[in-house]
C-alpha cells in the first residue's frame, strides 16, 4: 500500500457547476500508518420475474457447489462467490383464500413479507426490509436507498386479477402504504447521481445533450488537485473510477440517439431499447454507487412480476409470462430457459464488474450482498416454495460462499431477510411472517 | 348452508393432524379415518406432521399420505398456490426417537429385495418444521374453520404459539384444539403427556382457544377391533396402515383409540357419540399426569365416553378405517387395489400410487 503520510476523508467530493462526483475507496483514505478501514456491507436485490425454470436452476447436493445447470451456468466464473438457498418459501404469496393473482401478490409480498390487501385502489403491505435498514443507516450515504427497475413503473391500474400494478411494479415499500417506484431511466438515475437534482423535459435535455460536456469535464479542476496528492495505486483506482462513469455517460449518448431514431419506442427518454444494453447501463450505475458509497441499498427490479416483455433479442418473440405458462409443452418450456440464462448473463456481467473493484485486500463483491431470485419458483404452477435464492458476495467477509444450503421446507424468506438485516448492523426481532435467522456462517 | 369468504359455500372443517405416527397405532388408524371423512366430504385433511422428531416416523407418514392419494397438505384447499401436496411436519428438536416400532412396514422388501414402501423424504429438509406447516396452512383457512388434533407429544404444535403473530392467527382460524393424551379427570401418567411434559404444560397453560381432551380411558372403552384388521382390507395387499397394525403387537388384539375417538368428535362435534365434561382447567403434574379441575368460563374440556354409543362408534370407525383411498383423476392414491376386487373404480383407475410397488408376480 502506497502511504502518503496524510489521509483523505472519506466523504470528499469532486466538485464543479451541477455536477458533483463522489469519490470511490481510496487507499488514501485510511490514515497513515492505521490498519486499513473496515469497506461498508452493500446490499442489493435483483428480481426477476415469472419464477425460473426449477429443473435447470437447482444444484443437486447440498454442500460445495457441483456441477452448475443450465441458467447457473453463467455464474460459474462466482462459483465461490455463491450461496444457492433452497426451500425458502413466501407462504404470503400464496392465496390464502384471496383467489387469483400469484403475480401480485408474490411481489408485494417478496421484500414485505406480509399478504397484501388484493385491491386496486387502497393499496396495503407493509414496510420492506430494505427500507428498515435504509431507515437505520441511510444518513451515512447520499442516497438512504435506490429503487430501479428496467419495464413499467406504472402505480395504478388492474396488473393482476385485481391487484395493484402498485405491488407487480415495486419492490421497496417505505410504508405499509407507501411503495417506492423504480427508476428506469438511466439518465435520470445519472443526473441523480451526479446531477443537479433538476428535472428537465425531453426536448430540454436533448438541447442539453447537443452542447453537453462530459460531467468529468466540469469537475476537472478538482480531479487534477487530488490527483496531486495521491499515491500511483490510488491514482490508478481513481482514473478507472472516472473512466467507468465517462463510460456510462457514453453508453447513454448512444441509447439516446437510438430512441431519436426509433420514435415508436415506447419508452421514457434514454432508455435503450436493447435489455442488455439497458441493464448494463443500469448496473454500472449501481457499481459506481456502491463503489463511491452513494447508497448501501438498492432494489432493482429487473422486469415487473408477471410481465409479458418479449425477448426479441434473443429470438423469442413470445411474451414471457405466457411462455411460463406452457402446460409442459417444450418448445415454450426451452424459450423460458433461454430468458432465464439470457438474465443471469447480465447477471454474471454484472458481478465481473463487482469483482473487479478492489477495496484494499478485497472487492467491491467480496464486500457486497447481492441477491438474486423470484418470488415464485415454478411459474407454471405458481408455486411459492422453493423459491429460487441466490447470496453472492460474502457480505464482508462473513458469509462462507461457494456452497448450496438447504434449509427445511416452509422455512419462511422473512428469515433470510432477518439475517441479511443481521448483517447490515439493522438487527430487529421478526419481520414478516419470520420464525428465526438462517444460519450461512457455519459450514 | 355455510358460507365462506366472498360468499362461496364453506368447505367441510380442515384439520391439521398432528400424531405420533411411530409409537402410536391408533394415531395412524386415525390418518386413515381421516381419509374415510374426506372421501364423505366431512371432513379435509389439510396438514399431517409427525409429532416426535424422527425421520423414520416422518417417511412411514409420507408412505401413509401418499397411500391416500397425497391428500396431505394442500388437500381440499385448490390447487394453485396451495401447500404442496404430501408434505410432512417434524418438530424441531424434542426427545429423539430413532426406531419407531411403527415405521417397521419401511424395512419391508419385495421378492427381488426393492423395498416394498418408499418414501421421498431422505433428509431433514424433506420436512417442514411442525409450527410453520401448520400456521401456514391454518391461514388458507376460513376463520373459524380449521381444528388441530393431536394424538403425541405436544412438542411441535406448542411452538406455534412461540411464533411472531400466531396468538390473533390460532384465534382466527381454530374451533378447537382436540389432544388424545393423558387420562381424565385423573389418573396415570400418558406415554404422551410424559414424552414431553414441558411441552405438555405449557399447551394446557397457554393455548388460546377451546381445548378438548381425549384421556386414555375413552380409548379403552372404545378400542379399534383387531378383527376389522383381518376382515375389511382385502382390496389392497399392500397398504402400509394394515402392516403397520400387523408390526405393532402379535395379532390379534384390540388397539386402545383415543385419537379415533378425537377424530370422531372434531368432525361431528354435535352429533352427540361422547358427553362432554364441564368447563375446566387441566394441569400437567411433574410426572407426566394429568389432573383436570373444573371451573366455570375454563377454556379446558374433556371427552366422557357414553357406553349406549359404543356399538355405533365402533361401527362407525371400522367403515372410516377401511375406506379406500380417494379416487383422482390422473392420480395417485388408490392404494394398489387388484382391478377384480373393485371394478367400479377400475372405470376411473389411476396407475398404482407412487410410494407403494405393486406386488410381485
Amino acid at each position: 500500500m502506497f502511504i502518503t503520510g496524510k489521509s483523505i476523508p472519506r466523504r470528499t467530493f469532486l466538485r464543479g457547476v451541477g455536477a458533483t462526483v463522489a469519490l470511490p475507496f481510496l487507499d488514501a483514505m485510511a490514515p497513515a500508518f492505521a490498519a486499513t478501514p473496515t469497506p461498508p456491507v452493500r446490499l442489493a436485490f435483483l428480481y426477476v420475474p415469472n419464477g425460473i425454470d426449477m429443473k435447470n436452476w437447482n444444484l443437486e447436493q447440498e454442500g460445495p457447489l457441483g456441477a452448475f445447470p443450465r441458467v447457473m451456468k453463467p455464474f460459474e466464473p462466482y462459483r465461490n462467490d455463491i450461496i444457492q438457498i433452497g426451500n425458502l418459501t413466501n407462504n404470503s404469496g400464496r392465496a390464502l383464500l384471496d383467489g387469483p393473482g400469484d403475480h401480485g401478490r408474490c411481489a408485494g409480498s417478496y421484500l414485505t413479507g406480509v399478504q397484501v390487501k388484493k385491491t386496486t385502489i387502497d393499496i396495503k403491505a407493509s414496510i420492506s426490509c430494505d427500507q428498515i435498514i435504509a431507515n437505520k443507516i441511510g444518513s451515512q450515504t447520499r442516497f438512504a436507498s435506490l429503487e430501479l427497475g428496467m419495464d413499467d413503473s406504472r402505480q395504478a391500474g388492474d396488473c393482476d386479477s385485481g391487484y395493484s400494478c402498485a405491488y407487480t411494479n415495486n419492490l421497496a415499500w417505505k410504508s405499509e402504504t407507501q411503495p417506492l417506484p423504480p427508476t428506469l431511466d438511466p439518465r435520470a438515475l445519472f443526473e441523480r447521481l451526479f446531477g443537479t437534482g433538476l428535472v428537465l423535459s425531453p426536448e430540454a435535455k436533448e438541447r442539453q445533450a447537443r452542447y453537453r460536456r462530459s460531467i468529468l469535464d466540469f469537475v476537472t479542476g478538482d480531479a487534477r488537485k487530488l490527483q496531486s496528492s495521491l499515491g500511483p495505486t490510488d491514482r490508478r483506482k481513481l482514473e478507472e473510477y472516472l473512466s467507468s462513469i465517462r463510460d456510462v455517460e457514453q453508453q447513454l449518448e448512444k441509447a439516446e440517439k437510438e430512441n431519436v431514431v426509433n420514435p415508436g419506442m415506447d419508452k421514457p427518454y434514454g432508455v435503450p431499447p436493447d435489455f442488455a444494453e439497458h441493464f448494463k447501463l443500469m448496473t454500472d450505475m449501481m457499481t459506481i454507487a456502491f463503489q463511491a458509497d452513494l447508497t448501501r441499498v438498492i432494489t432493482f427490479l429487473m422486469t415487473r412480476e408477471g410481465t409479458s416483455r418479449a425477448y426479441r433479442e434473443i429470438g423469442i418473440p413470445d411474451g414471457h409470462h405466457p411462455c411460463t405458462h406452457h402446460q409442459g409443452k417444450p418448445d415454450l418450456m426451452e424459450k423460458v430457459t433461454q430468458i432465464n440464462e439470457y438474465h443471469t448473463k447480465q447477471v454474471a456481467g454484472w458481478l465481473g464488474n463487482l469483482k473487479s473493484v478492489k477495496e484494499g485486500d478485497s472487492s467491491l463483491l467480496d464486500n457486497s450482498m447481492i441477491v438474486y431470485g423470484a418470488g415464485l419458483s415454478d411459474g407454471n404452477r405458481h408455486l411459492h416454495d422453493d423459491l429460487p435464492t441466490l447470496l453472492i458476495g460474502r457480505g464482508g467477509n462473513y458469509f462462507k460462499p461457494g456452497r448450496r444450503v438447504l434449509v427445511r421446507k416452509e422455512t419462511p424468506m422473512s428469515n433470510f431477510h432477518l439475517t441479511l438485516m443481521d448483517r447490515m448492523g439493522v438487527p430487529v426481532d421478526n419481520f414478516g411472517d419470520s420464525s428465526g435467522r438462517l444460519d450461512l456462517q457455519s459450514i | 348452508m355455510q358460507r365462506g369468504r366472498g360468499g362461496a359455500a364453506k368447505p367441510p372443517i380442515g384439520i391439521a393432524f398432528d400424531g405420533d405416527l411411530g409409537n402410536r397405532v391408533d394415531a395412524v388408524l386415525a390418518v386413515a379415518m381421516l381419509n374415510g371423512f374426506s372421501n364423505e366430504g366431512e371432513a379435509r385433511r389439510i396438514a399431517l406432521s409427525v409429532s416426535r422428531s424422527s425421520l423414520k416416523a416422518a417417511q412411514f407418514a409420507d408412505v401413509i399420505s401418499t397411500f391416500y392419494a397425497g391428500r396431505a397438505a394442500g388437500g381440499g384447499i385448490g390447487g394453485v398456490g396451495a401447500a404442496r401436496e404430501g408434505m410432512i411436519g417434524m418438530p424441531e428438536g424434542g426427545p429423539p426417537d430413532a426406531t419407531p416400532p411403527l415405521a417397521e412396514p419401511l424395512a419391508r422388501k419385495e421378492a427381488d429385495g426393492t423395498p416394498q414402501y418408499t418414501s421421498s423424504i431422505t433428509g431433514i429438509v424433506d420436512t417442514a418444521e411442525t409450527r410453520l406447516f401448520i400456521r401456514n396452512l391454518l391461514l388458507a383457512q376460513e376463520d373459524g374453520n380449521a381444528a388441530i388434533v393431536l394424538a403425541g407429544p405436544a412438542t411441535g404444535v406448542v411452538r406455534l404459539l412461540d411464533l411472531y403473530r400466531a396468538g390473533p392467527q390460532v384465534v382466527a382460524k381454530v374451533k378447537h384444539l382436540v389432544v388424545a393424551a393423558g387420562s381424565f379427570p385423573s389418573g396415570q401418567p400418558e406415554p404422551s403427556i410424559k414424552n414431553d411434559v414441558a411441552a405438555a404444560r405449557k399447551l394446557f397453560a397457554e393455548w388460546p382457544t377451546p381445548l378438548i381432551a381425549v384421556g386414555s380411558e375413552v380409548g379403552e372403552a372404545l378400542p379399534y377391533p383387531g378383527a376389522s384388521i383381518e376382515a375389511d382390507f382385502s382390496w389392497s395387499p399392500a397398504n402400509p396402515v394394515v402392516d403397520a397394525y400387523r408390526a405393532f403387537k402379535p395379532m390379534p388384539y384390540n388397539a386402545p383409540a383415543p385419537a379415533l375417538a378425537a377424530i370422531l368428535y372434531t368432525v361431528h362435534p354435535e352429533d352427540g357419540y361422547f358427553k362432554l365434561s364441564e368447563p375446566g382447567t387441566i394441569s400437567v403434574l411433574d410426572d407426566g399426569r394429568t389432573q383436570f379441575t373444573a371451573a366455570a368460563g375454563g377454556r379446558h374440556r374433556y371427552l366422557i365416553a357414553d357406553p349406549s354409543r359404543s356399538e355405533a362408534i365402533i361401527k362407525l370407525y371400522k367403515e372410516m378405517v377401511a375406506s379406500k383411498p380417494a379416487a383422482r383423476p390422473g392420480g395417485r392414491g388408490r392404494g394398489n387395489i387388484p382391478a377384480a376386487q373393485d371394478q367400479q373404480q377400475q372405470q376411473v383407475a389411476p396407475p398404482p400410487p407412487a410410494a407403494v410397488k405393486p406386488p410381485a408376480p
